[in-house]
């Protein structure tokens, strides 16, 4: 097991080297000079700007400012922020937290919608299966930032006395913080409830065609052990990681809804980071958010390694 | 289905088609009769500077539409050709390519396209290089796993063996057989593009104005939504729609190809 | 001696693309206790559907309507509700079915997998139902069953999985044993092991056996009675010695033509 982890780790390294390679590249990529970003709007003498660019490095090899970024970076110094000229660091963790959790409870969500309405459909077929198929469609093509827009609509015609769009800080108000999150939650879930819905139906529809199905059922065990112990224990190995997978889908929703919502996360430090033109920020923000993604991805095959005693260990 | 999706179809091509021509007023014409609700002459109303929002509909139609359009066919060209290659000959250059593709591949779509959009600036041509960026490695993948098996089945083994040339065999050969889950994997990318096309410009990293475009024209509606609030339905409806079009197509060509569910 | 099982004018209907299909057609046989009985014919002859609907079983997604009567220890098994049909399953009817490759849980530990069928029909405590799990590995050939009841699925090979399938048959001592082509699946020199097992867990249990078989080899010196059948009807039935010496209908013949030895050498009783 512990073989089996470090190899999926030794994987993704490189995959993480890549990663870093393209957030360095593409704010060395931008048009016109990093050190003439970093001044902003304001006017600058050419030896101030000179005198920037020594500080920032940009006067050596590109190869040589990577790794001096590379190795800042895995100290945790991302760099200062052209906007506040603050650690990003520092800008970025309170933020990715407060996204972490809009993540989880949008992924809790998702997965519970998920998982019930593609049960439902494989199970009660006929009819049943009809509609969650059609409603499946139907999310599918309403993107999260439409159906967030509607809410806030719907919401501010009929209840404008309600706040329940202004976000509270967990340290403020454990409870209120979490209602607050539930709307902008919901609107990043339905979408990504679609694809665990889908694959849930397929994965239990093709677990109760197999040979142990029928073998459980002569057994004379009751139904709920049956759907128990046979078809959902083996219908959740794939759902497990499509859930996983959609990690990235939920992150990336999560700008636009945090923007729509006006919630503090890393979603609308990135949105106001593009409008400042704060390029080590975006830097940051793609480093880290990048980083999850892969990370998750390694959890989640670790998961399935745990779950489902079939995969090998090597 | 497939009817069904081709009839959505072509009522959007005859809207990139025709455009301006079919839209009842100039679109980037402004009037004092501003925030109006629907009515005879304004079908959808009117926006913050009294254009006629069924014209900016329209018009802007055209120009997501279009960016969608091109994009998807940029990113497909790209696709086949690293799926091909990586699939046909596989070893180190397969090794390569495909961890390339994973390094695209490890960012969240969007992130990645805001990124790069902050980057190079948002003007059409980067908007349409962006999403021909990130949608690559999706379709480079849909390629690249039917030609590793298909390349070993025996028609393609038999062809080798009477002398048919490598390249022939994987256009004349491989990919005909390829071709269902690339039409459906397509369908499902012009359906995603155009959501990310329109989200960009609804943050405000579209096309810059005065061009319309559904996702700016959403963004502008939230703004006055509590004095006009229909005018959000139209450019929501229509993204919708737009979307709902390639959804369709898609699962009616999987259940006419006949591509396995995933 | 009254029958044990007592099967009159049995049919079964599926619905196949809305049109109906008879593929029972009105069959009748009897199994006293302890009694081991073959059914032969090729696939398709409804051998196994009459099977399943004395288990009651239908395929996943699919309507069968049985109709008739199947008489089982004084009850009709056909008016039972599913409930009561449940406590017959495992505990009153078992069976062993075709494939021991898919019939086992890839997930659960083959140990889990017959705790499950003693938990639910015995009462047995988790602690004394594990106890007995162990002893039925043995009683089925299983090395070190007390280690291997925690091992998965694919750590078996084809023959072994079958010993724990009928590890989970005989579990609760069932009164009938339906063993559905129990070694088609299986090597030659396998099936032979897998054959002498049943044999000599029929006689030691003192169950009644239903022996499902496309092949006359397979039954022979298993069962002392067997009823043969085609297109869903049962054509020819009696004794096994007489059936082999004298066949009287044109498709026992055809079957038994097609067995390369009848002389007495198939491993078994």
């Amino acid at each position: 097991m512990m073989r089996m982890v470090a190899l999926r780790l030794a994987l993704t390294l490189p995959i993480l080297l890549g990663v870093s390679m393209v957030a360095f590249a593409l704010m060395r990529a931008l048009p016109g000079d990093f050190a003439q970003a970093s001044a902003g709007t304001t006017t600058i003498s050419v030896e101030a700007l000179d005198q920037i660019r020594r500080n920032l490095g940009l006067d050596r090899p590109i190869w040589a400012q990577y790794l001096a970024w590379l190795g800042n970076a895995l100290q945790g110094d991302l760099g200062l922020s052209f906007a506040t000229r603050r650690p990003v660091l520092g800008e970025l963790v309170p933020r990715f937290l407060v996204t972490a959790e809009l993540t989880l409870i949008a992924g809790l969500m998702a997965l519970t919608l998920g998982t019930c309405t593609g049960l439902a459909s494989a199970r009660l077929r006929g009819r049943v299966d009809w509609i969650v198929r059609g409603w499946n469609s139907l999310l599918l093509a309403v993107p999260n930032f439409v159906v967030a827009t509607l809410i806030v609509l719907l919401a501010g015609l009929y209840f404008p006395t309600i706040g329940i769009f202004t976000y509270v800080p967990f340290a403020e108000d454990p409870v209120a913080n979490v209602v607050s999150l539930l709307l902008p939650a919901l609107s990043l879930a339905l979408t990504v409830s679609v694809t665990i819905s889908e694959n849930t139906r397929a994965a239990v529809l093709e677990v109760s065609s197999q040979d142990y199905v029928m073998v459980a059922r002569a057994k004379g065990l009751t139904a709920s052990a049956v759907l128990r112990d046979y078809l959902v224990r083996n219908a959740l190995t794939p759902v497990i990681t499509v859930t996983g997978l959609q990690m990235a889908a939920l992150l990336g929703g999560s700008i636009l809804i945090e923007t729509i919502f006006t919630i503090p996360g890393m979603g609308q430090y990135l949105f106001e980071s593009v409008t400042t033109r704060d390029y080590p920020a975006i830097q940051g923000i793609v480093l880290v958010a990048a980083s999850v993604v892969l990370l998750v991805n390694v959890a989640v095959d670790i998961a399935y390694a745990r779950v489902d005693a079939r995969v090998s260990y090597d | 289905m497939v009817a069904i999706g081709a009839a959505m179809l072509a009522l959007l091509l005859l809207v990139v088609v025709a455009g301006p021509s079919i839209a009842p007023f100039n679109a980037a014409k402004t009037s004092a009769n501003s925030l109006a609700g629907p009515d005879a002459t304004h079908w959808l109303g009117t926006d913050s500077i009294g254009r006629d929002l069924l014209s900016r509909l329209i018009v802007g139609g055209r120009g997501t539409l279009t960016i969608t359009f091109v994009a998807v066919a940029l990113a497909l060209a790209a696709g086949l050709v690293l799926g091909l290659v990586s699939g046909y000959v596989g070893g180190k250059v397969d090794l390569v390519i495909m961890r390339l593709l994973d390094v695209v591949f490890a960012f969240p779509v969007f992130l990645l396209a805001i990124a790069v959009v902050a980057a190079l600036g948002p003007t059409i041509r980067n908007l349409i290089i962006t999403i021909a960026i990130v949608y690559t490695p999706t379709l480079a993948r849909v390629v690249r796993g039917p030609v590793l098996s298909v390349k070993r089945w025996d028609h393609v083994e038999a062809a080798r063996s009477v002398g048919v040339g490598e390249f022939r065999i994987a256009v004349v050969h491989v990919l005909p057989l390829v071709i269902s889950p690339i039409l459906v994997q397509t369908s499902l990318t012009l359906a995603n593009t155009i959501f990310t096309v329109t989200a960009l410009s609804f943050l405000g990293l579209g096309p810059p104005p005065p061009d319309p475009n559904w996702g700016s024209m959403l963004a502008e509606a939230r703004q006055f939504m509590e004095l006009a609030p229909l005018t959000v339905i139209g450019p929501a409806v229509a993204i919708v729609f737009a979307s709902l079009t390639f959804i369709v197509l898609a699962n009616g060509l999987r259940e006419v190809l006949d591509v396995g569910n995933r | 001696m009254s029958p044990l099982l007592e099967v009159r004018d049995l049919t079964a209907q599926f619905a196949r693309d809305g049109v109906p299909a008879t593929v029972v057609k009105g069959i009748s046989f009897d199994i006293a206790p302890g009694e081991s009985v073959g059914f032969v014919g090729e696939s398709g002859c409804g051998k196994s559907v009459t099977a399943r609907a004395i288990m009651r079983l239908a395929p996943e997604g699919s309507s069968v309507a049985w109709g008739g009567r199947i008489g089982f220890r004084g009850q009709d098994l056909l008016t039972l509700s599913e409930r009561e049909m449940r406590d017959i399953r495992g505990r009153r009817i078992a069976m062993v079915f075709q494939d021991p490759m898919a019939s086992l849980n890839p997930v659960m530990s083959v140990g889990a997998q017959i705790d499950d069928i003693l938990r639910r029909h015995t009462g047995l405590s988790r602690k004394a139902a594990r106890q007995r799990t162990i002893e039925l590995l043995g009683l089925v050939g299983i090395r070190d069953p007390a280690i291997r009841a925690d091992d998965f699925p694919h750590q078996f090979s084809g023959g072994m999985r079958q010993r724990v399938l009928i590890a989970i048959a005989v579990s609760c001592q069932p009164d009938l044993l339906i063993a559905d082509e129990p070694t088609t699946a299986l090597d030659v020199t396998v099936q032979a092991q897998i054959l002498r097992l049943l044999n000599r867990l029929r006689r030691e249990l003192g169950m009644a056996l239903m022996l499902i078989t496309h092949d006359f080899g397979v039954i022979a010196g298993m069962v002392e009675r067997v009823n043969v059948m085609h297109g869903g009807e049962i054509v020819e039935a009696g004794p096994i010695d007489q059936l082999f010496a004298a066949p009287t209908h044109p498709y026992t013949r055809a079957l038994l033509a097609a067995v390369p030895r009848l002389d007495g050498a198939r491993p078994g009783g």
